[in-house]
């Protein structure tokens, strides 16, 4: 009864938000120069090829309907057609989406791995009597700054000098050939997730640091525990809720496409697709991939509200 | 709040050598073009993609145009840029944010749900989707900054504004007749104005990022104009024979956006103080 009083205005809240998604780039594609006539037959158009072409695309109906026909297509999974290609998009998008889920994995059970630990370390250290080195600061630090296109371009460089074991650029599907599939993976999933590392690690920090100062902490101190044992049972659960907000954020905008790492390691994921869509002006592909990236987010967003309630048995609960 | 960051005025390291990189790289951004450092855009008679010297010390690029200055203006586009965004954006969010946590109920879940969706795009994507409707140059990377950033402004301002609207000063302006207006602009801003400094320089930190990403991906600023990613993007094409192009640009940019993290560090740490405790 808990969740459910808890979930339901979160699961309305999250349509709410898909509706707008929906519209505003429904309508920002009505905006585009010379209407869709245009883009598809070329600038010397007669008026009469451009009747004809509204006529067939429904482009004469008022917006409304539009619209309504546009959500009804695209619920039944018709996303449009690549102009290029003439195939349905959405079956491109659904045959590149594991490349990008892989990468996104990896970045993020890297910036899991060394971020969560370094942030309770860091934050247990910033509180203690005799100051260390507060290199948590100094990580967060360089880690939020570095973006990972310079980062991606300096290990370009690195590992096309030295090939090392790595491998830059020539994916190839893990069912094929897997050790050279992470070989070429490894890469760009390192330059992805050092900016998660930073994020991941200050709010760890931030989190442990807020929860020491509570009431439990200092009896546990009071009553003798040892520092091992208040930090696992006392700190790391109540710290745990803004680090999953955090992680499923950074995890919904990994899977919305990592646009950037994906064009410079030649990576064919969802994120290279849709850029490749936007230089070749097929629009049909752009607006499936934004709408694809923010419902992807939406999503992950509410499983992670879900994960709260599992948690801490607090949410929700009536006070 | 100013007498909060005066009693932090024991800086330490991090914070200073953030401080004083911002400095230097906003004194270049600013004077920039009156500083002797010779043209960005003068294609001269002389060596191409040259490495590094005394004379060229970030060596010449593909025109071979000296590369320092195209550095110099790089730094000042993307600062400005992202200046100008996250100061309209600021604003915008600002107000929206005191409205949302002031007057509540329908304001309130209308405003919150535009964030949600502004939020929902993750900003590279929406940045394809604002160059595919407007076309790619320093509006569409203005627009984009924006989207990116003002949910954060709106959810920070509300949230210190639903703090705050309880209190009793609150009360006894409304009690006296203050407009609505009134009671946000006079009595609730200057309250709010300690976390949207906050949030200023973490915005402005990902505005340059999102900036230069663009630029980057060749969305943002157009050539012959140069910001500090478009000046990655000439240079990785020619990343393996004259790296220098990409380190220079690079290590300029990650400076730069770590200068403004650090001082955003260290505003926050004077504002809203988070103290650790001894576990022994």
């Amino acid at each position: 009864m808990r969740l459910v009083a808890y979930l339901l205005p979160r699961i309305a809240a999250a349509l709410i938000t898909l509706f707008g998604v929906s519209l505003l780039v429904f309508l920002s594609l009505r905006l585009l120069p010379g209407g869709y006539a245009d883009i598809l037959l070329g600038p010397f158009v007669t008026p009469e090829a451009r009747a004809i072409i509204a006529q067939r695309y429904g482009l004469d109906q008022p917006l409304a309907v539009q619209y309504l026909r546009w959500t009804g297509a695209m619920l039944g999974g018709d996303f449009g057609v690549s102009m290029v290609t003439q195939r349905p998009v959405i079956a491109e998008f659904l045959r590149r989406a594991p490349v990008t889920l892989q990468l996104a994995l990896i970045a993020l059970g890297v910036a899991l791995a060394v971020g969560y630990p370094l942030g309770v370390l860091s934050g247990v250290r910033a509180g203690a009597r005799r100051k260390k080195r507060d290199f948590g600061r100094v990580v967060g630090a360089m880690g939020a700054s570095v973006p990972d296109f310079v980062l991606g371009s300096v290990l370009i460089f690195v590992f096309s000098v030295w090939s090392l074991w790595f491998r830059v650029g020539g994916y190839v599907p893990f069912t094929t050939d897997p050790v050279g599939n992470i070989r070429s993976m490894l890469l760009p999933g390192l330059t992805l997730s050092v900016f998660g590392v930073a994020l991941i690690l200050r709010t760890t920090r931030d989190a442990v640091l807020r929860v020491m100062t509570e009431p439990h902490v200092t009896t546990a101190v009071a009553r003798g525990a040892s520092p091992g044992t208040i930090i696992r049972h006392h700190i790391l659960r109540n710290a745990a809720i803004p680090v999953v907000t955090v992680t499923a954020t950074y995890f919904g905008f990994l899977l919305g496409g990592a646009v950037i790492v994906e064009v410079l390691f030649s990576i064919p994921g969802v994120g290279l697709y849709t850029f490749n869509g936007l230089l070749n002006r097929d629009y049909a592909i752009v607006q499936a991939g934004v709408l694809l990236a923010a419902v992807v987010f939406i999503t992950i967003n509410m499983l992670a509200d879900i994960l709260y309630a599992l948690i801490d048995p607090r949410v929700g609960a009536v006070r | 709040m100013t007498a909060r960051l005066r009693k932090a005025r024991r800086i330490d390291g991090l914070s200073l050598f953030g401080l004083m990189t911002l400095g230097i790289l906003l004194f270049l951004g600013i004077f920039g073009p009156l500083l002797p450092l010779g043209d960005p855009t003068r294609i001269a008679a002389r060596p191409r993609l040259d490495a590094p010297s005394l004379q060229f010390p970030f060596g010449t690029d593909e025109l071979g145009r000296d590369f320092l200055p195209r550095v110099v203006q790089g730094i000042r586009a993307t600062f400005l840029l992202s200046a100008i965004a996250v100061a309209i954006t600021a604003m915008i969010g600002t107000l929206l944010g005191l409205m949302a946590g002031y007057l509540g109920r329908t304001t309130d879940q209308a405003i919150a749900r535009g964030a949600d969706i502004l939020f929902a795009f993750p900003a590279l994507v929406a940045g394809l989707l604002v160059a595919a409707v407007i076309g790619p140059g320093q509006v569409s990377a203005i627009a984009v900054i924006s989207i990116a950033t003002l949910p954060l402004f709106i959810r920070v301002v509300r949230s210190v504004t639903l703090g705050v609207a309880g209190r009793g000063f609150v009360t006894a302006a409304e009690v006296a007749g203050a407009s609505a207006l009134r009671v946000m602009l006079v009595h609730l801003l200057p309250n709010v104005m300690g976390a949207v400094m906050v949030q200023l320089t973490y915005a402005l930190s990902i505005g340059m990022i999102i900036e230069s990403a663009l630029s980057f991906l060749g969305l943002g600023v157009q050539p012959p104009d140069a910001s500090l990613g478009s000046l990655l993007r000439q240079g990785s094409g020619y990343l393996t024979i004259a790296p220098w192009m990409v380190l220079s640009a690079g290590v300029v940019l990650s400076l730069a956006i770590m200068s403004v993290n650090l001082v955003g560090d260290a505003v926050r740490d004077a504002l809203e103080p988070l103290k650790g405790r001894p576990l022994t």
